[in-house]
């Protein structure tokens, strides 16, 4: 081996090892420049805030706990992707903290909330058009904010059980999830967790809820039931007519409600929409002797908006249901009469005039031969 | 009813005209097509709503209450001609000089299935006609059970509450559907049978003018061309 050589072998080990540590390095350091998975602040920070006592005063006297229960945290949807401490309290990273600049409890949550954002910016959007955030921008403190739903420390999936939807807003909109509780929904929701029946997002929108006052919110109201009630295979499972949303849109009601809905959405319409007879959180089974849609409640449902009808007034709506001898016979025969009565008017009008224009040509040319 | 009346004066000798409609009868007709025609043209744009001309009309619902309301005061007109009508067929019935000329007879049957017969090709003549045809009849009935039919199920969808006091519920439905389908029917049959035989197969605008011509009693109504001629001819 002559020393050429073995400074050419020198030089290529060298020259190999670095590549070889420069390559291993790209491996390294690319997963690195996202932040460490772990629970290393976690732990940190319960060092302190694991203690139940501790607590500080805020300038409103009020007391603010500063216990997080790691309990909380090892159940949290963040803790099982490695979302830590700071990623929301971002504007803490170093011990002893900033003195907490917020007045009450609450100036602290709108102001934590913000944070969620960063991750969940769709939905964030999603909730600054909503009536709740409309409530907030009139001055309302108490208008939800992310974590009054989803919780802060202890974010779990919002709908295990399906249940918890509805206890969600019930914690604010407690009057109304007691009605829902009694309907036929909500008994079905509460009892069995029935997987089908709308939760109060499903009608009301999960993000963007929308102030169901206005008079869009009534003539999309039929479309909205109907994403059910016109589902046949789901309407099958409860033994319930899948019919009723088409036979609805050919109703006097009905025709009034679509055409205000292609044409003058914003402009109020009376015609009754789903709710008006069967009752918003308060819906029930027709066989239910407390449902307004009960034939023994019917005249006085109608009476809300018909308040001179009288008993016979009921048989004038068909209730849904297609056309049939035995419910609507009077229906049933006008539209029997006309079914075969038209086409006959019009191919007796058709084939005579035609008859006669032929007749007519033909007699002329003859006439007018020589 | 007066029969015939000659128009001669003693420089050119004009041709004679037969009073056909009297001045009472043309205003009924001109009021009954001007409400019809009302009728049609504010009743079809609500049953066919999807189409543009029937949106362009319904553009705001205040103009849909407007053409509510044109509807309803061409109804008024309409049950008052209908009234008018009704009233002086009884008066003439009570003075026992109903003419009864419209009534179908079994005559107006032979008479159809003579002139099937002449449209297919089977018969070289045509069948003489009286005062009216089989044809005039049939369109006089038809409109006739329209319009009582338009009119009391309109009336029902008009005042349901006020109906449904002594009906029974089914029937507010029941004229609804009446209504909208009827008023199609009756313009098939108006726009199809009755504008062929007054202004296609020859104009015959007597309807207006109260009057037809001697040719045209001849041509077209030759038995009461007969009847009424035979009559005044044999006073002459």
């Amino acid at each position: 081996m002559t020393p050429r050589t073995f400074h050419r072998q020198v030089f290529w080990l060298i020259a190999a090892g670095v590549t070889a540590v420069v390559i291993s390095l790209l491996f390294v350091v690319s997963p690195a420049s996202a932040k460490p998975t772990g629970q290393e602040t976690v732990k940190y920070c319960l060092t302190c805030h694991g203690d139940p006592t501790l607590s500080t005063t805020l300038p409103s006297g009020e007391t603010l706990s500063l216990y997080v229960a790691e309990d909380d945290l090892r159940h949290s949807v963040h803790s099982a992707v490695g979302i830590e401490c700071e990623a929301c309290h971002n504007d803490i990273s170093e011990y002893p903290h900033p003195a907490i600049k917020f007045q009450t409890k609450r100036e602290l949550s709108l102001s934590y909330y913000q944070t969620c954002e960063k991750c969940h910016s769709s939905n964030y959007q999603k909730t600054q058009d909503s009536m709740h955030a409309q409530a907030a921008a009139a001055g309302n403190q108490n208008a939800p904010v992310c974590t009054d739903c989803h919780g802060a420390h202890d974010i779990r999936p919002p709908d295990e059980p399906r249940s918890l939807i509805s206890e969600t807003c019930g914690q604010c909109h407690s009057q109304i999830v007691e009605t829902y509780k009694q309907s036929v929904h909500g008994a079905a929701l509460m009892n069995d967790e029935n997987p089908d029946v709308p939760v109060c997002t499903t009608c009301h929108g999960v993000h963007n809820i929308q102030d169901p006052r206005t008079s869009q919110f009534r003539v999309a109201e039929p479309e909205l039931c109907a994403g059910c009630h016109a589902n046949k295979e789901l309407m099958d499972k409860y033994g319930l007519s899948s019919d009723v949303y088409d036979i609805y849109k050919r109703s006097w009601h009905g025709v009034d409600v679509s055409v205000y809905k292609a044409r003058w959405p914003t402009i109020w319409h009376d015609s009754a929409v789903c709710s008006d007879c069967h009752g918003i959180h308060d819906i029930r089974s027709t066989g239910d002797p407390s449902s307004m849609v009960n034939p023994k409640n019917l005249l006085n449902t109608c009476r809300q908006c018909h308040p001179s009808a009288g008993p016979n007034w009921t048989d004038a709506w068909t209730g849904h249901n297609p056309i049939s001898l035995e419910r609507t016979p009077f229906l049933f025969y006008v539209d029997k009469f006309y079914g075969s009565f038209t086409p006959f008017v019009l191919w007796v009008c058709v084939i005579y005039v035609v008859l006669q224009i032929i007749r007519n040509t033909v007699d002329r040319v003859r006439r007018n031969r020589p | 009813m007066s029969g015939t009346q000659a128009k001669s004066t003693p420089l050119a000798r004009q041709e004679r005209t037969f009073l056909r409609f009297t001045l009472g009868q043309r205003w009924e007709h001109a009021l009954l097509f001007l409400s019809i025609l009302v009728l049609l043209l504010t009743g079809l744009p609500q049953k066919y709503r999807e189409f543009s001309i029937s949106q362009d009309l319904l553009a705001t619902p205040d103009q849909v209450y407007l053409i509510q309301n044109i509807h309803h005061a061409a109804a008024i007109l309409l049950s008052l001609v209908v009234l008018y009508h009704l009233g002086r067929i009884l008066v003439l019935m009570s003075r026992r000089s109903l003419p009864g000329d419209l009534l179908p007879t079994m005559q107006d049957l032979r008479d159809a299935g003579h002139m099937i017969q002449y449209l297919l090709f089977l018969r070289k003549d045509k069948p003489k006609f009286g005062r009216y045809n089989f044809e005039q009849k049939v369109t006089y009935w038809v409109v006739f059970f329209s319009v009582a039919i338009m009119g009391i199920s309109g009336l029902i969808i008009w005042f349901p509450i006020q109906a449904t006091s002594f009906l029974p519920g089914g029937v507010v439905p029941a004229a609804k559907l009446a209504h909208s389908t009827e008023s199609v029917v009756l313009a098939i049959f108006i726009l199809i049978w009755h504008i062929y035989h007054v202004h296609i197969e020859r104009l015959n605008l007597s309807m207006f003018t109260g009057r037809l011509s001697e040719d045209e009693m001849r041509t077209y109504h030759e038995k009461e061309y007969e009847r009424l001629v035979g009559q005044s001819g044999e006073k002459k």
